[in-house]
C-alpha cells in the first residue's frame, strides 16, 4: 500500500530527528479527558462504563493520550507516536478512526530550539508526501496576549478575552458587547450590598455551596471597584479588530507590526517576545503570518502552523505550554508539538 | 387496524387533566375506563383512536418509535431527548398550558454571581485555584450543555440529578442546578437565586405527532 509505505518514510524522519516511539494507551479515563476539554467533549468520545461503574473511553486523540502516557513516567521526552484516534462527530458520514502520526516534545526547556526542531521535522516530513507546493501558514496565540494586555481596559475584560479567543464565535459575541458597553452588569447592588455587610459578620471559612464566605465577599468587592463596563470600548474594539486582519508574508512581519502598533499609538515594543516565528525564516521557504490563526484549538498557547498543499492540510502543530498542567502535573510541563494528517494523503 | 390512531397522554396531574380538556375542547371527547387505574381510554364515536396513559417522557420515546401517533408533552422534554429522537417528531402546536421554565440557579448567597458571566469567570477561578471544576447538577443535561457552552461557560461538569435537584449545592454534590421552575418558589424556598440571564428554555406542554403518522392523523380535525 502506498500510504503505509510514506507513513514508514516519514517515521523514519521522526526517528532520524531523535524522536522516540511513545505508545499510548487505547483505553482512556474519560473524566481524565472531560478535565481538560470540557463537557462539551464528552459527546465527541467513544466511551462505555466498565466492571467497575467507571467510564472508559477510546482514545480520542494521540497528542492528549501521549501526555497521559508522560506523566505516567512511562515515555521519553521527546517522543513520536502512531496509530488511531476515535472520535465521534456530528457530521454524517465522517470517519469515527483516524490515523494519526506526530511527534511532541514534553517538557520542552528551550522554546527556541525545540519549536524550530518540530516545526523543520514535520515540513520535511510534508516534504515527504507532497513536494510540490507546499505552502505554509503560521500564527502566534501568545502576540494576542501581549496586545490585550498592552491596551487600557478593565482586567476582568482582559481575561475574558484572552480565555474566549479560540471559541471565534463567542469572542465576536464579546466583541460586540465590548463595543456596545452593552454587557449585562447588576444594576441594583443595594440588596446584595446589606447582603455584603450581613456576610461579613459571618465566620469567613463557612463554606456555601463549595466557595467560602470570604472568596465570594472577595470578589463582590473586586466587582463594584473594577467594573466591567466602560466607555473606551469602541475604540478598543477597532485596534482589536485590526489586529486580528494581519496576514502577510513572514520577511514582513516586522515591519506589519511596528506600522499597526505606531497606527494605534502602542508601545513600539509590545510584541517583541515572539523570536520562535522570525526563527522561521532560516527555512528559505514562503511562509504566511496570520493573527487570526490557530484559534480553534483551546491547548495552543504558542506558535500554531500548518502546512498545506491545495488547500488541503497535510499537517499542523503547535505550542501548547498549559496542557500537560491541566492533566494533572504538578508544575508547568511546557510542550510544542505535530502532526501528519493522513487521511488528506 | 389500518388507520387507527394512538395518542399519548401524560398520566398524571394537571397536566393529565389540561390534555383531556384540550381534547374534549376540540369536540372529541375522551371517554374513562370504568375503572380507575386503567391506563386506556378511547375518544367518543371514534372507534379507531386509542388513547394511552404514560410519563410525559414516554410519550416523547414512543412517539419516536412509532407506538404512538400523537401525544401530548412538555418542549422541555422534546428538547432534551436524542437528536435522532427528535427527528422523528414534529411539534403541531404549542399548547397553553404546562408552561415552565429551566433556568440556571445558584446559592442566593452567592452575591457576586449574578449573570453567566460571573458564573463563567468563577468557573475559571474554580478551575484555575483548585484545578476542579464547577459542578452542574441538572436533570437536563444536554439543554443545559448546550445553553452554557453557547454562553462561553465550559469549565463545568454536568452531576445528572433525578430529583430534588434543589438541594445538591447544599449537601456538596454540585455547586450551582438547572431545573425546571414555574413560580420560582421551590428555588426561593431552598436558598437558591436565578441568575439575571439565566434563562435556558421557556417551555410549554405540545401537541406532537410522530412524522411516520403524519398522513393519518390528519383525519382527526384539531
Amino acid at each position: 500500500m502506498k500510504s503505509k509505505k510514506l507513513s514508514e518514510k516519514i517515521i523514519k524522519t521522526f526517528k532520524n530527528n531523535g524522536f522516540v516511539l511513545s505508545e499510548p494507551d487505547v483505553l482512556l479515563d474519560s473524566e481524565y479527558i472531560i478535565q481538560r476539554s470540557g463537557e462539551n467533549f464528552r459527546r465527541s468520545m467513544l466511551s462505555f462504563e466498565n466492571e467497575e461503574g467507571k467510564v472508559m473511553c477510546l482514545r480520542p486523540d494521540l497528542t492528549v493520550a501521549s501526555c497521559i502516557k508522560f506523566l505516567e513516567k512511562k515515555t521519553n521526552s521527546k517522543i513520536y507516536y502512531s496509530g488511531q484516534a476515535y472520535r465521534r462527530t456530528d457530521k454524517k458520514g465522517a470517519n469515527l478512526i483516524n490515523d494519526q502520526l506526530g511527534i511532541e516534545i514534553l517538557g520542552s526547556k528551550n522554546q527556541l530550539q525545540d519549536d524550530f526542531k518540530v516545526f523543520k521535522t514535520i515540513l520535511n516530513s510534508a516534504k515527504i508526501v507532497k513536494s510540490k507546493k507546499i505552502q505554509i501558514k503560521v500564527g502566534d496565540v501568545g502576540l494576542f496576549k501581549k496586545l490585550i494586555n498592552s491596551l487600557d481596559m478593565p482586567e476582568r475584560w482582559k481575561l475574558r478575552l484572552i480565555r474566549h479567543f479560540w471559541r471565534p464565535k463567542y469572542f465576536n459575541e464579546l466583541l460586540e458587547r465590548l463595543e456596545n458597553n452593552s454587557d449585562i452588569e447588576s444594576v441594583t447592588f443595594d440588596t446584595d450590598k446589606k447582603r455584603f455587610y450581613e456576610m461579613k459578620k459571618m465566620d469567613q471559612d463557612k463554606v456555601i455551596a463549595g466557595r467560602s464566605v470570604e472568596e465570594i465577599l472577595k470578589r463582590f468587592d473586586k466587582k463594584i471597584k473594577d467594573p466591567r463596563a466602560f466607555t473606551e470600548g469602541e475604540q478598543i474594539v477597532k485596534i482589536i479588530k485590526s489586529f486580528l486582519k494581519i496576514n502577510c508574508k513572514l520577511s514582513q512581519l516586522d515591519e506589519v507590526l511596528l506600522k499597526f502598533a505606531k497606527k494605534n499609538d502602542l508601545k513600539k515594543n509590545i510584541f517583541k517576545d515572539f523570536k520562535s516565528i522570525k526563527n522561521l525564516k532560516k527555512l528559505n521557504q514562503k511562509i504566511i503570518f496570520i493573527t487570526n490563526f490557530g484559534r480553534n484549538i483551546e491547548y495552543y498557547t504558542g506558535i500554531v502552523f500548518e502546512v498545506f498543499s491545495k488547500k488541503k492540510e497535510i499537517a499542523r502543530g503547535g505550542r501548547y505550554d498549559d496542557l500537560l498542567k491541566s492533566l494533572g502535573a504538578k508544575k508547568n510541563i511546557p510542550a510544542v508539538g505535530a502532526a501528519i494528517n493522513l487521511n488528506n494523503i | 387496524m389500518k388507520n387507527s390512531i394512538t395518542i399519548g397522554l401524560p398520566s398524571k396531574g394537571r397536566l393529565k387533566d389540561k390534555s383531556v380538556s384540550f381534547f374534549n375542547d376540540k369536540g372529541l371527547k375522551v371517554l374513562q375506563s370504568d375503572k380507575e387505574r386503567n391506563y386506556f381510554a378511547s375518544i367518543e364515536n371514534k372507534p379507531n383512536v386509542k388513547i394511552i396513559y404514560l410519563h410525559a417522557k414516554e410519550i416523547i420515546q414512543r412517539l419516536g418509535d412509532g407506538t404512538l401517533d400523537i401525544g401530548i408533552s412538555g418542549l422541555d422534554l422534546l428538547k432534551e431527548s436524542e437528536k435522532n429522537l427528535q427527528d422523528k417528531i414534529s411539534i403541531r402546536k404549542e399548547l397553553n398550558f404546562g408552561e415552565a421554565d429551566l433556568v440556571v440557579a445558584v446559592p442566593h448567597d452567592w452575591i457576586d454571581v449574578q449573570t453567566i458571566a460571573d458564573l463563567e469567570e468563577v468557573a475559571f477561578d474554580i478551575r484555575s485555584k483548585r484545578n476542579t471544576r464547577l459542578r452542574v447538577a441538572t436533570k437536563y443535561p444536554n439543554l443545559t450543555n448546550n445553553f452554557l457552552i453557547s454562553k462561553g461557560v465550559t469549565q463545568y461538569k454536568i452531576i445528572p440529578s433525578l430529583g430534588a435537584t434543589e438541594t445538591y449545592p447544599f449537601i456538596g454534590s454540585s455547586e450551582v442546578i438547572t431545573d425546571i421552575t414555574s413560580t420560582g418558589k421551590t428555588l426561593e424556598d431552598n436558598n437558591l437565586r436565578v441568575l439575571k440571564d439565566g434563562m435556558i428554555l421557556n417551555s410549554k406542554a405540545c401537541l406532537l405527532i410522530s412524522k411516520k403518522s403524519m398522513g393519518k392523523v390528519n383525519l382527526l380535525k384539531f
